[in-house]
């Protein structure tokens, strides 16, 4: 009877080959591998054909489902070698980490007795703790001590070095013992009640194994873990350190999981830095980087670039005097990525890109039976709408929210998210009503959510957390402003606050790296929405407050220099956002950026290279604001339509200077008596010089415009207001009847709107 | 001291190559001064055995240089390639100087760089009154580097005239070059290679052909990393400066050199330091070079006419000098990084006002 105990590097694929190697000399009896012992139920399905790893078993808790743990396997995990050798030879295998029910139970009691909840995601791959990367995070790595007494930098090259390239697995396994043994005697004890309580449950796990009659035991766990486990005498203090634990309800699935999200590139902390690497490590371990460098430069050529047999022999040369070099007894992943970065991409890092993706963390998926439960964010979708009150029906039903109402609010906020995940439960239709608070929502169930929800639980296990993350992935791909500004009017109904920070981020970064000044002004008004209404849903209106001002800004310093030199057609486009950022700048008023707007419409009147029409409305604008009246404006006006000018040019600056202005004209002395005043100066032949220009600015009037303009004139007084306009002699009576259906649509009266 | 006004590397740091071939013990490769791990010391600096300090002529990734060096090793050439002002020439001098001693087998190349050039001249008095001989012919760097089994120099690679560059090919593929008029040929004796330099900024250059290209390993020599590394590059090589230029101004405050590699950072990789928000790149290069020279400038500006100590002012002109190269676009990046990024800040008062006033 023997207990053999094989500390290993999780998704080392070294490991792995001594473990599988070590497996087959000692034909153990029973087999104890970390894991949780609520998923041994799971391992029968290991070796089944349509588990294929990349896959990881996922742990949660019904009730509480941000914080669910996965445990990841690859091929090359020794773990699934352990599982794999016991299911081939028809020997037992358990699970013999304390139970994930326990452990989530204490995490959660410790995060009570810290007085400070912990809100952030702690979903983790359990698996990957330790030693390469303490759970913790503070603490460091204890490997790095004997890496750094060895002269490396690093301490994964260390390992690597040592234990994943040793082809020779002769007492690997008592080095590791050796090594992890003076570590924990050097080191100050970690005071870490969950590592402890763990360790004594293993320890529990091979008594009972012992007593069960098994011959031969091999145990199957990370490094760290060892020495603790070798010593089994403290029985009884172990059996009183697990009294009495709290406990929680655990379920626990097969999902598939990805090289991707097992490396370091997909957000989580604890990852291997190149799952596609280590595969190839495990299916060719004697490889000299030959066989890499042809996969390399395989896809090189499918990318496109020529890439010849010499290539490849010249960056294997050069990868092994770089390992020589270097005294390493074979060229790594290093040597091998420099030498093709040398040779092959003649030193441009961006190729590697290319092998980065598909060959050194690969773009694996794994497989799982089509017999599998649901997953989370399925489930936390249905617990949502049940507690909103909001079941899924396949007749569509309507629903109209009042945001003033909390439960409403909630609901809009859960349908927005669902919006931001496209899973398409709810569509908001158009509101009928006045008012900014209410919502109208078409509900209708389909089967397709039902894959939508899969496909986004990649993204988060809770639809606000999934939401959140989809939200950021989409920040960080979208290409230009209107995009993210988009995005983010379509973000600050769903509440999602971390998303929301990320985009105003991003939204700051293209407006600062945008050197069209159009996109920034298009950008500009919604955004000017979202500050104005933001807090009626108790939104991020002030984020957007300090963008909306350094945009502002950065249009101020360019609006000068964008105004010259545009032609015709777009400067109409450019009159347009001009007025509307004009509105959003007196909307805001705010004091700094009214005098940063002052300064730039003077300088785009005065410059006489800017674009007439909008020099022209600049100038209106600064009249409209009385920064510039009296004589002055005067002025100004004389000049630009004075007679020397092209024609052309004035035109279209007159235009700019009364745009849309035409009942403005009537209401306004100041601009009236301006205008006026310089027609009424113009000696005949001069005015028969400029009457086209007049005419194309007026034409653009609405016709009882023009006419109280003309009364206006005869009468050398302002009419009173808007009704002045209902005296005129001349009232149509066939043209107002033509009106009244359109009135009586307006005031809801009647449905059809067509009465030609 | 040398009354000359720049020493070969090899001369200026002929102590530290003498130490370093006397401490180590490891192979040399034919024809080489040093080991190749002797030569990555040489460069990046570091502590020999005996306690002997190394200076680093390279400050940087110690990988890059590995790499290089190893390439040197091998059979295949050298190609270092990057921006102005990122070491390219400096490197590729004291590869030169560690591993054959000697730097000044060296062809600078333009676009008049004829093959006579690169390959072999004649004496021409000598060739008329004697015929080809061996005597009437002039041999280059490129000859000569082969029979000694020497490192030659390439600069500027691109600018040389395809044609040319071509010529290159089999010396670098056979080790041989055919004189067909002597009917002879110069084969290369062990430890002959090739460093060439070439920057990707230029317009204008002549591309390498595929097969000249495929007979170099290629280093990108980037920008500094870390502003650290910036720093420290500046500082010593002012340094130097004021030792040569015996200037009597005051040597720069720390904080004046940061500040300036603050700028030129953002302005070259177009966010903050601090990584919260983007700013618009000039056009200019900004290299760690330009930096020194703003500095080196401002240290004569205030030895001048100033009182002697480095202000903000005395830095304003080189600074915007160095940033602004187009007058049009390059003048509304720099003020949209002044309004925006240098007012902000507190410490930056000075630099603020004194650009200013300048613009």
């Amino acid at each position: 009877m023997s207990t053999h105990i094989l500390g290993i590097r999780h998704h080392g694929p070294g490991s792995a080959r001594h473990v599988k190697a070590f497996l087959e000399e000692l034909q153990p009896d029973i087999v104890l591998v970390e894991g949780p012992p609520e998923a041994d139920a799971l391992l029968a399905r290991v070796g089944d054909k349509e588990l294929q790893p990349p896959v990881a078993i996922l742990c949660y808790q019904q009730d509480d489902l941000q914080h669910s743990v996965f445990y990841p396997f690859a091929v090359f995990s020794p773990e699934w070698q352990a599982i794999l050798y016991a299911k081939q030879h028809n020997k037992k295998v358990r699970f013999f980490d304390l139970p994930i029910a326990n452990q989530l139970a204490v995490e959660k009691e410790d995060r009570m007795k810290k007085h400070q909840p912990d809100e952030t995601d702690t979903t983790r791959q359990a698996s990957e703790e330790e030693p390469v990367a303490a759970a913790a995070g503070v603490r460091e790595d204890p490997i790095s001590y004997l890496s750094r007494a060895a002269g490396y930098e690093e301490s994964e090259k260390w390992w690597e070095q040592m234990f994943e390239h040793r082809i020779q697995g002769e007492q690997v396994f008592e080095a590791v013992q050796e090594a992890m043994q003076s570590l924990r005697d050097e080191l100050p004890s970690r005071e870490d009640r969950l590592e402890r309580l763990r360790e004594a449950h293993m320890r529990k796990m091979i008594r009972q194994a012992e007593k069960d009659l098994f011959g031969t035991v091999a145990i199957v766990c990370g490094a760290w873990h060892v020495p603790a486990l070798l010593n089994r005498s403290q029985q009884k203090e172990d059996n009183e350190l697990l009294r009495g634990l709290p406990k929680t309800k655990i379920e626990c699935t097969w999902i598939p999981w990805t090289y991707n999200r097992l490396s370091y590139h997909s957000g989580y902390g604890a990852g291997i830095v190149s799952p596609g690497w280590y595969e190839h490590v495990w299916t060719h371990p004697a490889d000299d980087g030959t066989r890499w460098m042809s996969l390399v430069a395989r896809l090189f050529r499918k990318g496109g670039m020529d890439t010849s047999v010499a290539h490849v022999i010249e960056a294997v040369r050069l990868a092994e005097s770089l390992a020589a070099m270097r005294q390493l007894s074979k060229a790594g992943l290093e040597e091998l990525n420099e030498a093709t970065l040398s040779v092959l991409c003649n030193g441009e890092s961006i190729q590697l890109a290319v092998i980065r993706e598909e060959l050194i963390i690969g773009n694996k998926l794994g497989e799982v039976p089509d017999s599998i439960p649901k997953p989370p964010l399925q489930v936390d979708m249905e617990k949502e709408q049940k507690r909103l009150r909001l079941p899924p029906t396949a007749d569509f039903k309507d629903c109209t929210l009042d945001l003033r109402n909390d439960n409403d609010l909630e609901r809009s906020i859960f349908l927005h998210r669902l919006q931001l995940l496209e899973i398409s439960w709810g569509v908001p239709s158009t509101v009928s009503g006045k008012g900014t608070f209410k919502e109208q929502w078409r509900l209708q169930y389909d089967p397709q959510i039902a894959i939508d929800i899969i496909e986004k639980g990649a993204w988060g296990n809770t639809v606000e957390k999934a939401a959140s993350a989809y939200v950021v992935h989409q920040a960080t791909r979208a290409p230009s402003l209107p995009d993210i500004t988009r995005l983010l009017e379509q973000t600050l109904p769903a509440e999602l606050h971390a998303a929301v920070e990320v985009l105003v981020q991003q939204l700051n970064n293209l407006a600062a790296a945008s050197g069209d000044v159009i996109q920034l002004m298009e950008a500009v008004p919604s955004l000017v929405t979202v500050s104005r209404y933001g807090n009626v849903r108790k939104t991020d209106a002030a984020l957007v407050n300090g963008i909306l001002e350094g945009m502002i800004t950065r249009i101020c310093v360019s609006l000068p220099n964008a105004a010259t030199g545009v032609d015709e057609a777009a400067s109409q486009r450019f009159l347009e956002l001009f007025a509307a950022l004009n509105e959003a700048v007196s909307t805001l008023q705010h004091a700094g950026m009214l005098s940063q707007w002052k300064q730039v419409l003077e300088l785009v009147s005065t410059n006489p290279g800017s674009s007439p029409v909008l020099a022209g409305y600049a100038l209106r604008i600064m009249a409209d604001q009385k920064w510039i009246h009296g004589d002055e404006l005067v002025k100004n006006f004389a000049l630009r339509m004075s007679r020397l000018n092209d024609t052309r040019l004035s035109a279209a600056w007159l235009e700019g200077f009364l745009k849309g202005s035409g009942t403005m004209l009537l209401l306004d002395e100041d601009l009236w008596t301006v205008v006026n005043g310089w027609v009424a100066g113009l000696d005949d032949r001069i005015f028969m010089e400029v009457l086209p220009l007049l005419r194309r600015t007026f034409s653009k009037f609405t016709k009882p415009e023009r006419k109280k303009i003309g009364e206006k004139i005869k009468g050398g007084k302002a009419p009173a207001g808007v009704a002045g306009m209902q005296q005129g002699n001349s009232f149509d009576e066939d043209q107002a009847k033509r009106g009244i259906p359109v009135v009586l649509q307006l005031l809801g009266l009647s449905k059809s709107g067509n009465n030609e | 001291m040398s009354t000359l006004l720049r020493e070969h590397a090899e001369q200026l740091y002929a102590q530290e190559l003498e130490e370093i071939s006397r401490q180590e013990t490891g192979r040399r490769p034919a024809s080489w001064k040093l080991t190749p791990q002797g030569v990555v010391t040489y460069l990046t600096g570091g502590k020999l055995k005996n306690g002997f300090e190394v200076s680093p002529k390279y400050i940087g990734n110690k990988r890059l240089m590995e790499i290089a060096v190893a390439t040197l090793t091998t059979d295949r050439a050298l190609l270092l390639y990057g921006l102005p002002g990122t070491a390219k020439s400096w490197v590729s001098e004291h590869l030169a100087a560690a591993i054959s001693g000697d730097s000044t087998m060296i062809i600078q190349g333009t676009a008049g760089t004829s093959e006579e050039a690169v390959r072999y001249g004649w004496n021409y008095a000598r060739l008329l009154a004697e015929g080809p001989t061996p005597a009437a012919l002039v041999e280059t760097p490129v000859m000569r580097a082969m029979k000694d089994g020497k490192i030659v120099r390439i600069e500027e690679l691109t600018r040389i005239g395809a044609d040319v560059q071509d010529t290159l090919i089999t010396i670098l593929s056979e080790k041989t070059l055919p004189v067909p008029e002597l009917n002879q040929e110069i084969q290369a004796v062990r430890g002959f290679n090739v460093i060439a330099t070439a920057n990707n900024r230029d317009k204008g250059v002549n591309e390498l052909s595929s097969a000249l290209k495929r007979r170099f390993n290629t280093v990108i020599l980037p920008v500094p990393d870390t502003m650290e590394e910036e720093i420290s590059i500046v500082k010593r090589r002012v340094e130097s400066f004021e030792k040569v230029m015996e200037l009597p101004a005051e040597p720069p405050a720390l904080q004046e050199i940061r500040r300036i590699v603050t700028i030129f950072r953002e302005l070259r990789s177009g966010t903050t330091l601090d990584g919260k928000s983007k700013i618009k790149v000039p056009s200019g290069t900004l290299s760690t070079a330009e930096a020194i020279s703003v500095v080196n400038n401002g240290l004569a500006m205030a030895a001048y006419f100033g009182d002697g100590q480095l202000k903000a002012a005395d830095l304003a002109a080189g600074i915007i000098g160095a940033i602004i190269k187009d007058p049009v676009q390059d003048k509304v990046v720099w003020q949209e990084y002044l309004e925006t990024v240098i007012k902000p800040r507190d410490e930056w008062k000075d630099i603020y006002r004194a650009c200013r006033d300048l613009s």
